[in-house]
């Protein structure tokens, strides 16, 4: 490992100036100046949007800027050159990851490599393994990249990283797909690339994150630099999530604002929900629930899930473990080999999503702009699809009377558009989530199925889900919440499920506590360090 | 039982080739539908070649030359101009039938089928029965370990690999998926020369209009079946060669029986057996292609 050379160790390891990146007509990053020190842990904070990781790939070179420089250890890179980047020192950590799922850990090392020529797959392994070694990385160098678990997958990214000697490691968003206990080895692994002097920069969106192991902090807010980096001693969470909420969205109250920034050690319900009452046989009924697994996933395990009405349940989990396939059981897409499924005290065995809406299902999918929306449709066909399912196939539909119902709902929901008439694809991620959210939330509602509600919302758009949602239960209504952001259900749900390797392995209620939360998540060892050893 | 052997390996040994070349664009993540339409330029131009200038140095050149023009036009069609790559693909495919076919009634004035005076060089009597083959069959399994070795073996060809199963890895450590599928291409086109060569000058020392009938598309089926791997797409390219060689067979021997039209149609037959066979065992990833393949 090359420590900052002699020549450079006084030059800054990042001096951006001016940096303005465009997407089109959008302005992704507007004039950005900073220079961070080396030998320094620096993170990059801000809101969904706010130019992150635009900024992250321009440093990497990944990313061409319409103006403004970037030197890299006082050496002028290229822009958009992704090699000169890499021969300056420069790696690049995905949020998502960037390895071919069916590559081994060696090939995937000997593939950013500068070995050439012919190898056996037992020299590279050999090879590599005891480079892994050296370094620190507890990975095989046998094992198939899509069969780790995402915390492995992220080690073989900055094994990666670091076989080109890299000086400066970008890491974007590393501890979004990581279990409390993983972010604390994340942490300590990047602590001690710190003492081996490489500069990190780690892009983050929760202040207990930052505070824990940045040095310096940096602040964009809609793709300009607000402040940094400014030095973390001594710097208050509430002034931090201050600079990254900014003005814009001043109504959220103080326990959602320290939840969307991650300000506290544990969070609370903020409301309490209504007293039962008598009639209500449960929203969802779950027992024993098994479904098989899947290439993209673990199935479902004998799972059992209750979520009353006028309740808010949250699954929490690593990303993986078993929620798409969760969903997909409520929603009759894979069909149960055993155990029984009720929703509404109504029981469903093959019965498709069509009866299963009319008993009160309501499901905003996973992927707002697959599942949930056909982006080349208009606005008030999009909204008025769930209305027309389950009907008789010849039944009478007025599209001037469903685009007139269609536009009231939109108001109601304020949603920001032109016209019912245009493309849902031209909608911006918060305001495509609320067309869902109006279609999805009407007064039959009975159970909600919220998946990944507020991913890649900004933080106004993520308060007005969470407000939609809690006002769902208030009239009654039982909420399924799956996120892997424990903040956000620690700050909304009644009751907390954690789902690993496809099990419900614990359940618990406010106030939560991260910790034995976090334990839960990794306890049947679908993510275990066990897993992780050679 | 000899007879049989070398009627495979004849049948199988231009499969096998083209099949090469579709596993080194697949690999790239490219779908060449095109093979068929390279393959039979590369036979055209091997045999016009050498009736007109005698050389087949000369003759293999050209072959190798148009297929390479052919190939970097697909890769101009589908990477900068971003057509769909089936489409573009096909297209490649109907202007080498159709390219082929004007090419003859220009040169020789008919569309009627052109002799060469001598095919590729023999492995020579001394191979017995086998003395026949021309020396393309021999060099087969080299070329097959070969490419093996480079796309399996080699940084470059894990490289090549990634611009199919997830082109972003490529473009983060600074690869370019555009570039690398246009050396794909290039790299895939002497394969496709050699295929055309060894079926119009390997025994028969003749060129015919649409004379590769499905062969570039059993290529590309092989591709599929092989699981995208040179060796498997070698085994596949023979298992569909060996129902041909059969269906030969079952004709001489059950033709006054079984209708011939259903004998011919065996090799066909197979093919989709094979792909649904592969289908059904459910190979992961790479049986239904890279992940990224085709999605442009």
């Amino acid at each position: 490992m090359a420590g900052p050379q002699p020549a450079g160790a006084s030059a800054p390891a990042l001096d951006a100036g001016n940096v303005t990146v465009r997407y089109g007509s959008f302005t992704a990053l507007e004039g950005v100046s900073a220079r961070f020190e080396p030998g320094l842990i620096h993170a990059i904070v801000g809101q969904n949007g706010a130019g992150k990781t635009t900024f992250a790939r321009v440093a990497a070179g990944l990313v061409a800027p319409a103006q403004g420089d970037v030197l890299i250890f006082g050496e002028k890179v290229p822009p958009g050159d992704v090699l000169s980047a890499r021969a300056a020192g420069v790696e690049l950590v995905h949020q998502s990851f960037a390895l071919p799922p069916s590559f081994t850990v060696a090939e995937v090392l000997q593939f950013v490599s500068p070995r050439r020529g012919i190898f056996s797959r037992k020299a590279i392994e050999r090879h590599w393994q005891s480079w892994l070694n050296d370094i620190g990385i507890d990975l095989k160098a046998d094992a198939r990249i899509q069969d780790l678990p995402v915390e492995s997958q992220q080690s073989a990214e900055i094994a990666r990283a670091m076989v080109s000697d890299a000086r400066l490691l970008i890491l974007d968003e590393p501890t979004a797909v990581l279990a409390p206990e993983g972010i604390e080895r994340l942490f300590a692994r990047v602590r001690g690339l710190k003492a081996r002097g490489v500069t990190v920069f780690l892009v983050l969106h929760k202040i207990r994150e930052v505070l824990a192991v940045a040095d310096t902090v940096t602040v964009l807010r809609g793709g300009r630099l607000v402040t940094g980096p400014v030095a973390t001693v001594g710097l208050e969470p509430s002034a931090l999530s201050g600079l990254i909420i900014g003005d814009s969205a001043g109504t959220i109250d103080a326990a959602d604002r320290a939840a969307l920034t991650g300000e506290g050690e544990t969070t609370h319900a903020s409301s309490t929900p209504p007293a039962r009452r008598p009639g209500w046989a449960g929203a969802l009924r779950i027992r024993r629930a098994t479904v098989p697994g899947g290439p993209y996933g673990h199935g479902l395990h004998g799972v059992d899930l209750d979520v009353d009405e006028a309740e808010i349940v949250g699954i929490a989990g690593v990303e993986g473990n078993g929620q798409r396939d969760l969903v997909a059981a409520i929603a009759g897409l894979a069909p149960l080999t055993a155990g029984e499924i009720e929703i509404g005290a109504q029981r469903f065995a093959r019965q498709g999503l069509a009866a299963r809406r009319k008993a009160g299902l309501r499901i905003i999918p996973f992927e707002r702009n697959v599942e949930g929306l056909s982006l080349t449709s208009s606005l008030w066909e999009n909204w008025c699809a769930a209305r027309l399912v389950g009907r008789s196939l010849f039944s009478p539909a007025g599209p001037r009377a469903l685009r007139r119902d269609a536009d009231a709902a939109f108001q109601a929901w304020d949603v920001r558009y032109r016209s019912p008439d245009q493309p849902a694809g031209s909608l911006s991620g918060g305001n495509a989530q609320k067309v869902i959210l109006a279609r999805e939330i009407d007064a039959e509602a009975r159970l909600i199925v919220a998946a990944q509600p507020t991913r890649g919302l900004d933080i106004g758009a993520t308060a007005a889900v969470w407000n939609a949602l809690r006002g769902a239960r208030d009239r009654g209504a039982g909420v399924l919440i799956i996120s892997s952001d424990l903040d956000e259900l620690f700050d909304i749900c009644d009751k907390v499920v954690v789902l690993a390797s496809g099990r419900s392995v614990g359940s618990f209620t406010p106030p939560y506590d991260i910790r034995a939360v976090g334990d839960a998540m990794i306890a049947a060892g679908g993510h275990g360090q066990e897993d992780l050893a050679p | 039982m000899e007879d049989l052997i070398v009627a495979f390996l004849r049948s199988g040994t231009p499969i096998v080739y083209v099949a090469l070349a579709g596993v080194i664009a697949q690999r790239a993540g490219v779908w060449n539908l095109g093979l068929e339409g390279l393959m039979i330029v590369g036979a055209c131009a091997t045999i016009v070649t050498i009736r007109l200038t005698g050389s087949l140095p000369l003759a293999l050149a050209v072959a190798v030359l148009l297929c390479c023009a052919l190939s970097a036009l697909l890769w101009f069609v589908v990477e900068i101009l971003k057509a769909n790559q089936i489409i573009a693909g096909l297209g490649i495919t109907g202007l080498g039938l159709g390219g082929t076919a004007l090419a003859l009634t220009a040169i020789f004035g008919s569309e009627a089928a052109v002799n060469a005076p001598f095919g590729l060089p023999r492995i020579g009597p001394a191979f017995g029965a086998f003395g026949g083959l021309s020396v393309l069959v021999a060099l087969m399994p080299v070329l097959v370990f070969g490419t093996w070795l480079v796309l399996c073996r080699t940084r470059f060809g894990l490289r090549l690999s990634a611009c199919g199963e997830h082109p972003f890895a490529a473009r983060a450590i600074g690869v370019s998926p555009t570039l690398m599928r246009l050396w794909a291409l290039l790299l895939g086109a002497p394969f496709c020369a050699l295929a055309g060569a060894e079926l119009a000058a390997g025994s028969l020392q003749m060129f015919s209009v649409n004379m590769t009938s499905g062969r570039g598309f059993m290529g590309f089926a092989a591709v599929i079946f092989g699981a995208g791997h040179p060796v498997g797409a070698a085994l596949a390219a023979f298992f569909f060669a060996f129902a041909g060689a059969l269906g030969i067979r079952a004709q001489l021997l059950y033709g006054d029986r079984v209708p011939s039209a259903l004998l011919l149609a065996l090799p066909y037959l197979a093919t989709v057996a094979g792909l649904w066979l592969s289908a059904r065992l459910g190979r992961r990833s790479t049986a239904s292609g890279p992940n990224e393949l085709g999605r442009l």
